[in-house]
């Protein structure tokens, strides 16, 4: 390998803003190994002039990696932690790498993770799934069971209640993926759940379910009927393969825009009830505390919001003024994203950026906003519209209606501050 | 085992062994070892937490810490000459359910290589024989080079095509689900009670229960060691700023107290406690929480709802769609929406509590 390679910054686990700054823009030069933009050149490009050791030689052969991996260029594309949100590994999180992504699917070894009890390791031939409660036929199925039901394809966002939920008291960390991560986007392969509530025979009486997940935590969350029958599946694939063990091998719950705890991984039973069951993750956690001491609950749906993943603190410009994309992400849990507005000057003013690739309901959108930049500071903001209406509300407007201790729900309109050196960080802004 | 797996199995060994050579730093270690620091101690005046104390497990029996209650695993291997050494607790720290399926161990395992030789380094430091513990022979080799070699997973055809079809539902799949079967997995309870098990037990009963299986982690009187959760305290903070959210002072029901430690707590040994010692545990709660404060006050099914937690009223059902900024549904601006130019107020810089900056803990932790 010749030693001219690229470099890759932060290939470490956990990427410090500092670490980031002394790689790439404030060291000079590091990131711009990677990214050079063609300039007028007085001396010819050795890189088109010498003929380079991956055209002459011969590289590896099929099966060299039987499960296909990225290039060895993009190793710095990866989940990341920020170890002191929580106690302990088992029960923790880590974050998208939104700013390395582009269309609107992510990639499954890249959607991030929240555990409470760690990832069960499941032999599907091992997986039971149970029906009890207020059916008419307590029933148990295997894999192959389900396999056998009717199938659905659907993309859908998966977000975290608590997505953003760091940044309620202020600007406090500094990428797009430790603000905004905690969200990803899949095609999932699966049953209507009601389909599988069907064959147990739900009494009339039945108004709320209870999913449960096998793991070391059997996680629980209520849910009520009329979700479940609405647009619930019981999905066994992501992306056209097997789910992902920590995302719930070998099946897990998707109720559609709502928040992710609710989404039981590794889902093993299901009860039928006539009431709520109030359970941990219903009223310690997924509640959100208002200024005036009293708590919301069962906010399931997750709100319109979007966020600019290029450029960002982690993915700042590099290649001077000029030409630049600025890309995002937007959903709602109420459906389609109809409109996304840009501002480069903090939102005094708004243009509306374009949206391509699939328009789904409850999946993320991507939007660009395409503009030559004079090379003058930014201060980068994205808008969301969704399709009933509901506008994506500033930070600060969220605060007045709910104070800061809230944690869950944080749908505010974030800022990037990107300097003319081209640096982005995350700020508050009059 | 096709003949490129032998080879890669072999392969596999001479690495096992051979990067045991390499540089290990203590200090490094020091660093992997935070990741069993909930469970283990090491160092004077270590004891028994989760797991038993490391000082001196370089050529220690498996299993022979007195007073530990080890799992049936662990003292069957301990008893069958399992003795801690690199390549032993290389085995071990990889995969601990790989190399021992029943350990109650809750971790997951030190995938990378110069971690474990990094963190072995570390504990030999408190293992002042391990010098001439130098590695017995021992049996682990052979279990590092059978490590399971990828099977195949073939679908059997099942022999159950002659079984009747089932009449239940549309499609006729699953089936019934016995009654010791629903027994087994439906655990839960609600706030009215119902789900709850027949049992019994008071305070005094749940103080040593509670000492032994939660106090490492939630601290002798629930305040919470280090990151994890605080049970106990924190009454009238929830207008605060900074709100304790506890079982006295946020949860709104004694339900869910039960039903939450029976299924998911002791944390890495979930189910292991009786319903009468979640009883008695769950009464010790109330009495940290000075709901109850008779040393004597046994809880019961039979009593369970007449204990109601202060915060009960506080919650209530979500009106997001209420709030101002989602009732003024005009068109959203789209120029000269604010006047002058944007001033920065606040930046993430200045707290750096972005992942690796060495200070600090967030402000505003998610939990
Ligand atoms: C969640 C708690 C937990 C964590 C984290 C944990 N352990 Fe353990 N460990 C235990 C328990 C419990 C046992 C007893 C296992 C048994 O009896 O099966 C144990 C047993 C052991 C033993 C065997 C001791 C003996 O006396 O035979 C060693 C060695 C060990 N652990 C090392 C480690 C190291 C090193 C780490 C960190 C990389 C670690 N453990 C992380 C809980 C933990
Ligand atoms: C090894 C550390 C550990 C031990 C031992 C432990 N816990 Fe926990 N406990 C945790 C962690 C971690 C959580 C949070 C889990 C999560 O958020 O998913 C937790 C959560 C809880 C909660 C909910 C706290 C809240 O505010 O929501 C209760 C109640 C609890 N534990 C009780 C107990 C009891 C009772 C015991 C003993 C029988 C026990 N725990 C033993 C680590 C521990």
């Amino acid at each position: 390998m010749p030693e001219k390679q690229i470099d890759r910054p932060g290939t470490d686990k956990g990427l410090s803003r500092r670490k980031l700054l002394t790689a790439g823009v404030a060291a000079g030069g590091a990131l711009a190994t990677g990214a050079v933009s063609a300039k007028a050149a007085s001396t010819p490009d050795p890189l088109i002039t010498e003929i380079q050791d991956w055209n002459r030689y011969l590289g590896d052969g099929v099966d060299a990696n039987p499960y296909g991996m990225p290039s060895e260029f993009e190793k710095n594309v990866v989940r990341r932690d920020v170890a002191w949100l929580t106690a302990d590994s088992k029960s923790s999180i880590n974050f998208t790498p939104l700013h390395e992504l582009d269309g609107i699917i992510t990639p499954n070894g890249l959607c991030f993770e929240r555990h409470h009890g760690g990832v069960a390791e499941i032999n599907p031939v091992d997986h039971r799934l149970m029906i009890n409660g207020l059916v008419d036929k307590p029933l148990v199925f295997t894999m192959e069971d389900l396999k056998r039901f009717p199938r659905e394809n659907r993309v859908y966002f998966l977000e975290c209640a608590a997505n953003s939920g760091m940044e309620w008291r202020g600007a406090q960390l500094n990428g797009c993926q430790f603000t905004h991560g905690m969200v990803h986007n899949v095609m999932y392969t699966g049953i209507p759940l009601k389909h599988i509530l069907n064959e147990a025979g739900v009494k009339a009486s039945a108004k709320w379910l209870l999913p449960e997940g096998a793991d070391a935590s059997a996680m629980t969350r209520s849910l009520p009927i009329e979700k479940a029958m609405d647009d619930c599946l019981v999905a066994f694939k992501m992306n056209g393969e097997a789910l992902r063990p920590e995302q719930g091998y070998p099946v897990r719950l998707v109720v559609p825009g709502w928040e992710g705890n609710m989404w039981i991984k590794w889902l093993r039973r299901i009860e039928l009830g006539d009431a709520p069951w109030h359970q941990r993750e219903e009223t310690s956690k997924y509640t959100d505390l208002m200024a005036n001491g009293k708590a919301r609950r069962f906010t399931w749906e997750m709100d319109v919001k979007s966020v600019i993943t290029n450029p960002s603190p982690q993915a700042p410009i590099t290649h001077g003024k000029g030409q630049t994309v600025v890309t995002g992400v937007a959903w709602s849990g109420a459906g389609k994203i109809k409109r996304v507005d840009v501002s480069i000057d903090g939102g005094r003013n708004w243009k509306t950026a374009r949206i391509d690739g699939p328009s789904l309901s409850k999946s993320i959108h991507r939007f660009y906003y395409d503009f030559e930049w004079d090379g003058s500071e930014l201060f980068l903001q994205s808008r969301a519209i969704d399709e009933v209406g509901n506008v994506q509300p500033t930070k600060n407007e969220l605060r007045a209606a709910r104070g800061v201790n809230s944690i869950y729900h944080n749908n505010g309109i974030q800022t990037w501050h990107v300097k003319a050196d081209g640096s982005a960080e995350n700020v508050e802004i009059s | 085992m096709s003949k490129s797996l032998k080879l890669f199995a072999a392969i596999g060994l001479i690495l096992a062994s051979t990067s045991l050579a390499q540089a290990q730093d203590a200090d490094a270690g020091a660093k992997v070892f935070k990741k069993c620091k909930a469970c283990h101690a090491v160092g004077d005046g270590a004891r028994n937490r989760v797991g038993p104390h490391l000082n001196s497990v370089f050529g220690r029996k498996a299993a022979s810490i007195e007073g530990f209650k080890y799992s049936k695993a662990m003292s069957v291997a301990g008893s069958g000459g399992l003795v801690w050494n690199d390549e032993t607790l290389a085995a071990f720290l990889t995969k601990p359910r790989k190399m021992m399926k029943g350990t109650k161990m809750a971790f997951s395992g030190l995938k990378k290589e110069k971690d474990r030789a990094n963190l072995l380094a570390f504990l030999k430091s408190f293992s002042p024989d391990a010098a001439s513990a130098a590695a017995p022979e021992t049996p682990k080799k052979q279990e590092i080079a059978a490590a399971p070699a990828p099977t195949e997973p073939k679908a059997k055809p099942v022999a159950a095509k002659d079984a009747p079809i089932p009449e239940h539902g549309v499609f006729h799949l699953g089936r019934a689900a016995l009654v010791e079967e629903v027994k087994a997995w439906d655990i839960d309870i609600r706030p009215d009670g119902q789900g709850l098990p027949t049992g019994r037990g008071t305070v005094a009963q749940g103080e040593p229960i509670y000492t032994e299986n939660c106090a490492v982690c939630h601290g002798d009187f629930g305040e919470g060691t280090g990151r994890w959760p605080i049970l106990a305290g924190g009454q009238n903070t929830l207008t605060d700023e900074r709100p304790e959210k506890t079982i006295g002072s946020y949860w709104p029901y004694l339900s869910t107290v039960y039903d939450y430690i029976r299924r998911a707590m002791p944390f890495g040994d979930a189910r292991s406690l009786s319903d009468d010692d979640v009883y008695a545990v769950t009464a010790y709660l109330l009495f940290l929480n000075d709901i109850v404060t008779d040393e004597e006050f046994e809880l019961s099914n039979e009593n369970f709802n007449n204990t109601r937690l202060p915060n009960e009223a506080n919650f209530f059902a979500d009106n997001r769609k209420e709030e101002p900024q989602n009732t003024a549904r005009s068109e959203p601006c789209m120029t000269d929406c604010k006047p002058g130019k944007a001033e920065v107020t606040m930046r993430a810089r200045v707290l750096d509590v972005t992942p690796d900056s060495k200070e600090g803990e967030g402000a505003g932790a998610i939990e």
